[in-house]
C-alpha cells in the first residue's frame, strides 16, 4: 500500500525562509566585509550564538505548546551564579557545578509549567513574574554584587573553551542540542504530543494527551536548557554580571520569532530557530566588523523581530501555511 | 431474559458550582441499538456526552457498562472500555496531518517513545479509503482539508479501534446533503454490527429515522423517554419544548 505524501503548494512551504534569509544575510556580509569568510570569524560567528541559542531551543520548544517562557534570562544568571558559587573546580565540584544549575533550572521550569497549565495563568504574564522573582532571588544572594569564584578548574574552563578540530566545545553542545530538540520534537510521541497541544489543547485532552504534564515538560525542558547556557556563560567568563538578563533573552525570542514558529502554538521547529540565530550572529557580527554601534545593532534587531512577526502574520492571513 | 445492556446511566449529575447542570439522569442503551439524544441547546447533553467520554466525571450516579460499574476518569479510560467520541467541533489539531490526528493519544511506538510514522501513515491512508476511496493527500495540516475530509478523520479514528459504544454529537449538521447520507448509512451498518450508538442532536427531524429510541432532555433532565416507532416529530418537538409528554392516548 502506497501512501500518497502531500505535494507543496510551492517550492516556499517547502524550505523554511528563514534558510533563505540566512544563505542571504552570507552572501551579503561577505559582500560587506572581506574578513567575514575567515575561519577564526566563522568560528567566532558560530560562539555568538550559543547562549541565546541555547535558550531560544526551550522557549522555541515552550511557544510550540502555546505558550510563551519569558523567565529565561533569570534562568541564565541564577545558573550561572549558583555555578560559581559552588566552585567549580576538582571532584565532584565540576559536577555539581553543572548538574545543580540545571536542577534548578528545570525546578523553575516546573513551577513556570504549572501555573500556566495546572492554575491557567497567562503564560506573559506568569513567566516575566518569575523573571523578577528570580531576579530578585539571585540578586539576594550574591548582594547585588557580580560574582566571581574562588577557584575555577581547567575542567569546568574547558566545557566552553575546549577545541575539538579547531570548534570549540560550547558549539559542538549547541549543534548536539539542535539536532536532539529536533528529534525529540519531530520523531517522538511527546515532541507529537507538543504540537498537538499547541495546535488545539482541547482536542489533545480529549484525544487522550495528557495536556498538563507534556506542558510542564516543555517549561521545564526550557529552564534545564537556559540553565545549560548559564553554566556555558560561567565557564566562558567565569564572572558574572547578575543584572544582565535581557542580553540572551531577546535575541532568543527575536530567533524564536525569526524562525517561523507560531507565536498561536503548533508550529516551529527547533532548526529553523538555529538558522534564525545564526542570521542574527552573522548580521552582529559584520556590523561589528564595519565597526557600527551597539545602539545601531539593536535597532537592526528591533526591525527585524517586528518586520518577522508582521510577514508571518500577513503570510497567515492569507491563508498560506506558516 | 433480556440481553444485558451495553450502557447504563443511574441517576447522573452534575453541578458546576451551584448550577445544576445534569439532574438524576438515567437511561441505557443495547449492543446495535441506535439512541438519539434531543434537546435544545443547555439542556445538558453536552455535558452528558463529556461524562461519557472521560472529559468530566459526574458529580453523583454511576455508569455501568455491560453491567459493570466503571469510573472514566479520563477520556483515555473511556476509550480504552471502547466508548468513543465524535464530538460536533471534531477535536481534530488543526496544524496536524491526517494520519497524526488519527493516531492522536494512541501512536503506534517504534519503542523508547520513538513514533512509528510510516505504519501510521499505511493504517490511517486504509482506514480513510474505506470511508472516503477520494481522500488523497492525507499527510498535510487538515486545515487545509475540506469539511467532508475533515469529518472523514474524526469517524475513521473512531471507529477504527474496538468500539462498542459510538457518541456522535451533532452528526450532520455540518455537512451537505450527500455526506449526510454517507453518515447515515454508516451508523446503519455499525449498528447492524452490533455497536450502540448515542446520536446527540438538537434537531429532531436529523436523527428520527435513525433511532430506535429517543430520549428527551431539558434543563439537565430527562423529560422523555419513547420508542422512535411510535413517536412523532411533533410530540417529540412538543416535548423539547414543554420538558414533559403531551397527555395523548397513545
Amino acid at each position: 500500500m502506497t501512501v500518497t505524501t502531500a505535494r507543496p503548494s510551492s517550492w516556499f512551504a517547502l524550505v523554511s525562509p528563514i534558510w533563505i534569509v540566512l544563505l542571504g544575510t552570507i552572501v551579503i556580509a561577505a559582500l560587506l566585509s572581506d574578513k567575514f569568510l575567515g575561519t577564526t570569524n566563522l568560528i567566532a560567528v558560530l560562539q555568538q550564538v550559543v547562549i541565546a541559542g541555547i535558550v531560544a531551543l526551550g522557549m522555541n520548544i515552550v511557544l510550540i505548546g502555546g505558550h510563551f517562557d519569558l523567565s529565561t534570562g533569570s534562568i541564565v544568571m541564577m545558573a550561572a551564579v549558583f555555578s560559581l558559587l559552588i566552585g567549580p573546580a576538582g571532584f565532584p565540584g565540576v559536577l555539581l557545578a553543572v548538574a545543580v544549575p540545571i536542577l534548578a533550572g528545570m525546578a523553575v521550569g516546573f513551577l513556570n509549567g504549572w501555573a500556566v497549565y495546572k492554575a491557567r495563568a497567562n503564560s506573559i504574564v506568569a513567566t516575566i513574574g518569575m523573571q523578577f522573582l528570580i531576579l530578585g532571588g539571585t540578586l539576594a544572594l550574591v548582594k547585588g554584587q557580580h560574582v566571581r569564584a574562588e577557584e575555577i578548574g581547567p575542567a569546568f574552563t574547558a566545557i566552553a573553551h575546549a577545541r575539538i578540530a579547531g570548534v570549540p566545545f560550547s558549539v559542538i553542545i549547541f549543534m548536539a542540542l539542535v539536532v536532539l530538540t529536533s528529534i525529540l520534537m519531530t520523531a517522538t510521541v511527546f515532541g507529537r504530543h507538543v504540537y498537538a497541544v499547541g495546535g488545539d489543547h482541547e482536542a489533545a485532552r480529549r484525544s487522550g494527551v495528557n495536556v498538563d504534564r507534556v506542558g510542564i515538560i516543555t517549561f521545564m525542558m526550557s529552564g534545564a536548557l537556559a540553565a545549560v547556557s548559564g553554566v556555558l556563560v560561567a565557564s566562558l567568563v567565569g564572572l558574572v554580571d547578575p543584572t544582565a538578563i535581557g542580553r540572551y533573552e531577546f535575541p532568543a525570542l527575536t530567533a524564536v520569532v525569526l524562525g517561523g514558529t507560531s507565536l498561536a502554538g503548533g508550529i516551529g521547529r527547533p532548526a529553523d530557530t538555529a538558522a534564525a540565530i545564526l542570521a542574527l550572529s552573522v548580521i552582529t557580527n559584520v556590523m561589528t566588523i564595519n565597526d557600527y554601534q551597539y545602539p545601531l545593532q539593536l535597532m537592526v534587531q528591533g526591525l527585524l523581530l517586528t518586520v518577522a512577526v508582521a510577514f508571518y502574520a500577513w503570510r497567515q492571513s492569507r491563508g498560506g501555511r506558516t | 431474559m433480556p440481553e444485558p445492556l451495553l450502557l447504563q446511566l443511574q441517576a447522573i449529575a452534575k453541578n458546576f458550582g451551584g448550577v445544576h447542570a445534569l439532574d438524576g439522569v438515567s437511561f441505557g442503551i443495547a449492543p446495535g441499538e441506535v439512541v438519539a439524544l434531543v434537546g435544545h441547546n443547555g439542556a445538558g447533553k453536552s455535558v452528558l456526552v463529556q461524562i461519557l467520554s472521560g472529559v468530566f466525571q459526574p458529580t453523583s450516579g454511576d455508569i455501568l457498562i455491560e453491567g459493570k460499574r466503571q469510573v472514566l476518569t479520563s477520556p483515555v479510560a473511556a476509550r480504552a472500555i471502547g466508548i468513543e467520541t465524535i464530538y460536533q467541533t471534531l477535536a481534530l489539531a488543526d496544524n496536524l496531518d491526517a494520519p497524526s490526528n488519527f493516531f492522536l493519544g494512541r501512536e503506534l511506538r517504534k519503542g523508547f517513545g520513538f513514533l512509528d510514522k510510516k505504519s501510521m501513515a499505511e493504517q490511517a491512508a486504509i482506514a480513510l479509503a474505506k470511508l472516503n476511496p477520494n481522500f488523497k493527500n492525507i499527510e498535510r495540516p487538515v486545515r487545509d482539508m475540506s469539511g467532508g475530509q475533515r469529518q472523514a478523520i474524526a469517524i475513521a479514528r473512531a471507529i477504527h479501534f474496538n468500539v462498542r459504544l459510538l457518541i456522535m454529537d451533532e452528526p450532520t449538521a455540518a455537512l451537505g446533503p450527500h455526506e449526510t447520507e454517507q453518515v447515515e448509512n454508516l451508523i446503519r451498518s455499525l449498528k447492524g454490527k452490533g455497536i450502540a450508538i448515542l446520536l446527540v442532536s438538537h434537531d429532531v427531524r436529523s436523527v428520527i429515522d435513525l433511532a430506535d429510541r429517543i430520549v428527551v432532555m431539558k434543563n439537565g433532565r430527562k423529560v422523555g423517554e419513547v420508542d422512535a416507532s411510535s413517536a412523532t416529530e411533533d410530540s417529540i418537538v412538543d416535548m423539547i419544548v414543554r420538558g414533559r409528554a403531551r397527555d395523548i392516548a397513545a
